[in-house]
């Protein structure tokens, strides 16, 4: 193990965490990230038992979750894990497939809310151009926030995910912050 | 004028504000404009040309005359509307345009000098010497023909902006736009209502016609506490909505706090972004005035505007009205404000067989034909059938006619279409899609008649949407018909105004007319009618009928001319966005961005990027101190810089060498696994565009390098390649650029150094020789990317971890190197480095530059084909004798300035005189020289020679020698040790 110590992608030793009303901003440091695309005439695998998703959609089993990137390509997430070979990981359980590491190209911003979908609705509509009525529980979808492109993750009613460059972070913090004290000032 | 009984105004609640620093009150519901005219206040404002005194005209956002400014400092917003201004506690407001007072305003001499001001005053006058204008003539005309002041000050509001998404978009709140929300909302569609009022209800509110017989705000408040109770509708209130877009998209703008006394943190205005599956536009129609002589003094307004002020906030202008029209509309003036205890002077009435509608004196077949009055109405002539009276009144009421607000209808260049019987345009056939008018909009001017349409609209939206809607019960309420004479103007000598705002008479359209400017694009740039911020609400109609009747012409025949978004003005600051200064566009830091800021850094914004640019140390005062140093670092012992910027593309697949055989200019497919080779792109055309390196990691795993500034735009054009020109291929593409913290390890000492982190891994020459590449473990299993690579020249590495790990990987290293010499180095330094090497970056790389240029035709594989291969081998590209050259000034204290054109010694510099120019340039610490790098005609033949860079448009000219583009290590051996 490398005596090496990590930093978040905000800069700092651990993850930040906010709270703004009903809202709760948690940068998610631990979730690893690889991305999966199929090869040609490759059986689309169920990687840790997963089924993996159609466009717009976003699927949960234990720890781990799958969305959909484009045709024949996905986010496979694995909580907890950021710190382990991941990537290496999938790739065993993913014959045939292109198998990228991606956890360090992005922060994950998980919000949750306190008081029902409202406040998500709420900020969500001050942040992306997602028409909502169509965005519940396992809908994910990549979007301008801000100028930056992310990947919007509806994790439950009252939860959402929000993944950027990692780079750009502390920018799209800031557009979370402001966005969400505004809703708890109003 | 103290105010009337009724009114939608709550006067238990009293608040004060001030205006030109006088003090008045008002009450809550009050518009500034009301609550000078409660006070008394008729004088608002000066007219843009000439000066002249002007009250207010309308009761909404048409209103062209009373433009204020208010509150103070940087907050100070000028051209602000009165008649918009929901009144608060503590509202400071100022007239503008005049000088020293509104009362008596100096400029108002302009008045007296109008024979000179009429159209085309300015083209005519101010040709002439060319000089003055800039210096001399615009500013005096600015200050004089003015608006507001700005406060040169930063704006120091907040602003916010948001996207939502419906079924049915309502425009307007009025009968019809609440009679289409109500229809849409019970159906269970998604409803979004918007209003740019305070107050729902439109020209309800201004009304005393009743609905099922009772007051029309009751039936209001049951629709409000209805939609308040249904999850299905958001009623927006002061929220305009300005523009139609393509898509169902459209622009409105929410007045969030600027009702309020205290804005200061708080979100002033909200710019949202509405994406509608259909829409329909009840947005009302604007009453127009018909122009006489005079027709501009305080006290003179529309008499719908009257009629608003009586009903709605209980104020009026004077205890003594007339009434001017050409419609029964004017008679309701009449009627209600008869009904208030106002005195009715007279009610004139163009048409002959008018008749009176109330007890009061009519004269049908009138006109008004002038009036008195300087700051304020004092009485007016009238002219009807053969005898002429002046009638004494503090107001005038005028209605001209109703013109349905069809701008948003036209914002995709819909037309309007000319209605006869109502004397006005209605919406055309050619509107935006989806978009459906409604109410008086739609040139439905009953109340019954608005009320169906609306509802009518939203069942029609509904169906089109698969949606169930079934008609609501829609109150009783008034059905008159509407019958109006086409009366625009009274013909006479004096000036009529017609646009109030940009001081446009009726003369000045004859004068238009007469010099020809009769296109209606013509009329409104020459007389700059419609041009104001109002854009013409009030006049642009008026104007077309009056150029319609000199031209012998229909008023259709003239048309009109393009309706632009936004609908009223819009505050640049919301369509910003909000975020300002740092914030204004994303920041994207590097993994070794906080500790390169712990040491000092001094940073480069590169593109998004933040980079270091040089680190300097105490002592160092000028930043070529700390550049030359971390340069010397390099070439004597050991730097780090952070590479990370450069894009990282992720290739696998079956065919990741073909695809970038195909991509690259030169031949990739050969690369062999744990090896690196660069590489070049070309663009279709044929020109140089990216360069950079491809990884071999696996027979199918690539890892491609870009430039920092191509890194989207390679990732783009690859994903294009795959997914549209060779789809057949077997690739799939992702960027790693940020996963990865990358760091370049250059110098003699860089082997040493490393061989302090890597885990048991053999860094020999001959185990891991120049342009190989591996994946290992460093400091004790951490997994990591090695590419022995070299943009300085110099023995160098570039090592990659995972981008959390990197600011304690750079940490370690310079720890571990300390006696080695390790010194991190900047962006400056990089610079300096590659330019010794003769490295092509940017500068030289700029898109007008083809690989011979460069020097790497040879690159350019004539065995295979690839992007832009064949196009680069065309004519005038392959014929390009400019080559990169090395330029070092013959006096070695000279100067190299990049940008510089080149020439032959004692050569003429002019254009075809040209031969290239320099492209990057440095003080070089190796040579002990500036240095330069540049494209010159023939040069690789050129070697040697003496030319003259110069810089003719600042006289400043040095003469170079041509030399290799290496100064240092020409052969290459150090990268290779």
């Amino acid at each position: 193990m490398s005596d090496l110590r990590p930093i978040t992608a905000l800069g700092a030793a651990l993850p930040r965490l906010a709270s703004f009303g009903a809202l709760e901003i948690r940068e998610n440091g631990g979730l690893a990230l690889a991305s999966m695309a199929l090869r040609r005439g490759t059986v689309e695998p169920t990687p840790f038992g997963l089924a993996l998703p159609g466009p717009g959609r976003w699927i949960a089993g234990q720890g781990v979750a799958a969305l959909w990137t484009g045709l024949d390509q996905w986010m496979i997430e694995a909580e907890g894990r950021a710190e382990l070979d991941f990537a290496a990981e999938l790739k065993q359980l993913a014959p045939g497939c292109s198998v990228t590491e991606q956890t360090d190209g992005w922060v994950a911003f998980e919000i949750v809310s306190r008081a029902g979908t409202g406040p998500i609705d709420a900020l969500l509509s001050k942040l992306v151009n997602v028409d909502l009525a169509d965005f519940g529980p396992g809908c994910a979808t990549r979007t301008g926030l801000e100028h930056m492109s992310c990947f919007v993750i509806r994790r439950s009613e009252a939860h959402i995910a929000v993944l950027g460059a990692r780079s750009s972070a502390g920018s799209l913090w800031h557009a979370l912050e402001t966005a969400a004290k505004r809703l708890e000032e109003r | 004028m103290t105010r009337l009984a009724g009114g939608l105004i709550d006067r238990s609640q009293t608040l004060n504000f001030t205006f030109d620093g006088q003090r008045y009150h008002g009450h809550a519901g009050d518009t500034l404009a009301s609550a000078l005219l409660a006070n008394g206040v008729r004088l608002m404002g000066r007219s843009f040309k000439y000066h002249r005194p002007r009250g207010v005209l309308s009761a909404g956002s048409e209103e062209p005359n009373a433009l204020v400014e208010l509150r103070t400092g940087a907050r100070r917003e000028p051209n602000t509307r009165a008649t918009t201004v929901e009144l608060f506690d503590g509202l400071e407001a100022r007239s503008q345009n005049r000088w020293p007072s509104l009362g008596f305003d100096a400029l108002a001499v302009n008045d007296l000098l109008s024979p000179f001001f009429t159209a085309g005053f300015y083209y005519k006058t101010f040709m002439w010497p060319k000089a003055f204008w800039e210096k001399l003539y615009e500013p005096v005309i600015r200050r004089a023909a003015g608006l507001g002041r700005l406060s040169m000050q930063a704006d120091p509001d907040v602003y916010d902006k948001g996207f939502l998404h419906c079924d049915l978009l309502v425009i307007g709140g009025g009968a019809a736009g609440l009679a289409a929300a109500l229809t849409a909302a019970r159906s269970g569609a998604r409803v979004i209502l918007a209003d740019e009022d305070f107050r729902l209800g439109g020209r309800l509110l201004s009304e005393t016609r009743t609905l099922d017989g009772a007051q029309a705000s009751d039936w209001i408040s049951a629709l409000e506490a209805e939609f308040e109770s249904l999850p299905n509708i958001r009623v927006m209130r002061r929220t305009t909505v300005f523009g139609v877009y393509d898509h169902g998209i459209y622009g409105a703008v929410e007045s969030v706090s600027d009702h309020l006394p205290e804005v200061s943190g708080r979100v002033r205005q909200t710019l949202w972004r509405i994406t509608a599956k259909r829409a329909v536009l009840a947005a009302g129609a604007t009453e127009r005035p018909i122009a006489f002589a005079d027709n501009d003094r305080p006290g003179i307004m529309l008499a719908g505007a009257m009629r608003a002020y009586a009903n709605r906030w209980a104020a009026c202008p004077s205890e003594t009205v007339a009434v001017f029209t050409n419609n029964d509309d004017g008679h309701h003036t009449a009627r209600d404000l008869a009904a208030k205890g106002v005195q009715i002077a007279a009610v004139i009435d163009a048409r002959p067989e008018a008749k009176a509608r109330g007890d009061y004196r009519l004269i049908a077949g009138g006109m008004v034909t002038g009036s008195r009055g300087r700051l304020g109405l004092k009485s007016i002539e009238v002219q009807a059938n053969g005898r002429s009276e002046s009638i004494e009144c503090g107001a005038l009421g005028v209605s001209g006619g109703w013109n349905p607000n069809v701008h948003l209808f036209s914002h995709h260049r819909g037309r309007p279409v000319w209605n006869e019987p109502l004397q006005a345009f209605l919406p055309g056939e050619d509107g935006p899609v989806g978009l459906i008018p409604a109410g008086a909009a739609a040139g439905h001017f009953s109340t019954a008649d608005a009320l169906r349409s609306g509802a009518r609209a939203a069942q029609r939206a509904m169906d089109e949407l698969g949606i169930a809607a079934s008609l609501p019960d829609l109150p009783r309420a008034e059905e008159a018909d509407y019958t109006v004479a086409p009366v625009f103007h009274v013909p006479g000598k004096k000036r009529a105004w017609v646009d109030f705002q940009n001081d446009v008479t009726v003369k000045d359209i004859k004068l238009a007319h007469a010099e020809n400017m009769r296109p209606v694009e013509h009329l409104k740039r020459y007389t700059t009618l419609g041009m104001a911020t109002d854009q013409g609400k009030t006049s642009n109609v008026t104007g077309l009928a009056v150029m319609a009747e000199l031209t012998g012409r229909s008023i259709p025949k003239i048309g009109t001319t393009i309706f632009r978004p936004p609908y009223t003005p819009v505050t640049l600051s919301v369509l910003g966005g909000g975020d300002t200064g740092r914030h204004f566009r994303p920041r994207r830091l590097t993994p070794t961005h906080h500790w390169a800021e712990a040491q000092g850094a001094v940073f480069v914004e590169v593109g998004q990027w933040m980079r270091a640019q040089y680190f300097p140390r105490p002592g160092e005062t000028h930043w070529r101190h700390s550049v030359d140093r971390e340069a010397r670092a390099v070439r004597g012992a050991v730097g780090l810089c952070d590479v990370t910027t450069l894009g990282k593309i992720d290739v696998q697949g079956a065919d990741a060498g073909e695809f970038l055989n195909r991509l690259y200019c030169n031949m990739m497919a050969t690369l062999k696994v744990g090896r690196v080779r660069y590489g070049l792109m070309l663009r279709e055309d044929g020109f140089a565009y990216d360069d950079g390196t491809c990884a071999r990691l696996a027979e199918d795993h690539c890892v491609v390098t870009t430039t920092t500034a191509n890194a989207g735009l390679v990732y783009r054009n690859m994903e294009f390649a795959r997914q549209c020109l060779w789809p057949e291929l077997d690739v799939q593409l992702i960027s790693t650029t940020d996963a990865w913290a990358q760091i370049a390890v250059a110098g003699p000492k860089s082997r040493a150094l490393l061989a302090r982190i890597v885990d048991r891994f053999d860094l020999s020459n001959e185990a891991f020789p120049f342009m190989a590449c591996t994946e290992l473990t460093v400091c004790d299993g951490l997994r990591a990317r090695l590419f022995r690579i070299s943009f300085s020249g110099e023995l160098a590495y570039e090592i990659a971890v995972p981008a959390r790990y990197g600011h304690a990987l750079i940490e370690r290293l310079m720890e571990l190197g300390a006696d080695l010499g390790a010194t991190p180095y900047g962006t400056e330094a990089l610079g300096v480095l590659r330019i010794e090497k003769g490295h092509a970056a940017g500068p030289e790389l700029n898109g007008q530059a083809t690989a011979l240029m460069v020097g790497l035709g040879s690159m350019v594989s004539q065995k295979k084909d690839s992007v832009g291969a064949v196009m680069s081998r065309r004519e005038g590209l392959a014929g390009d004798r400019r080559r990169l050259v090395g330029l070092r000034p013959v006096d070695p204290a000279g100067n190299v300035v990049s940008g510089s054109h080149l020439f032959a010694e004692g050569a003429p510099r002019k254009f075809d005189t040209d031969q290239g120019w320099t492209t990057s340039a440095c003080y070089s610490p190796h040579v002990g020289s500036m240095i330069g790098l540049g494209f010159l005609e023939n040069g690789d033949e050129r070697l040697g020679e003496v030319i003259v860079a110069a810089n003719p448009l600042e006289g400043e000219s040095s003469r170079l020698r041509v030399v290799p583009a290496h100064f240092v290590d020409p052969e290459g051996a150090r990268l290779r040790e």
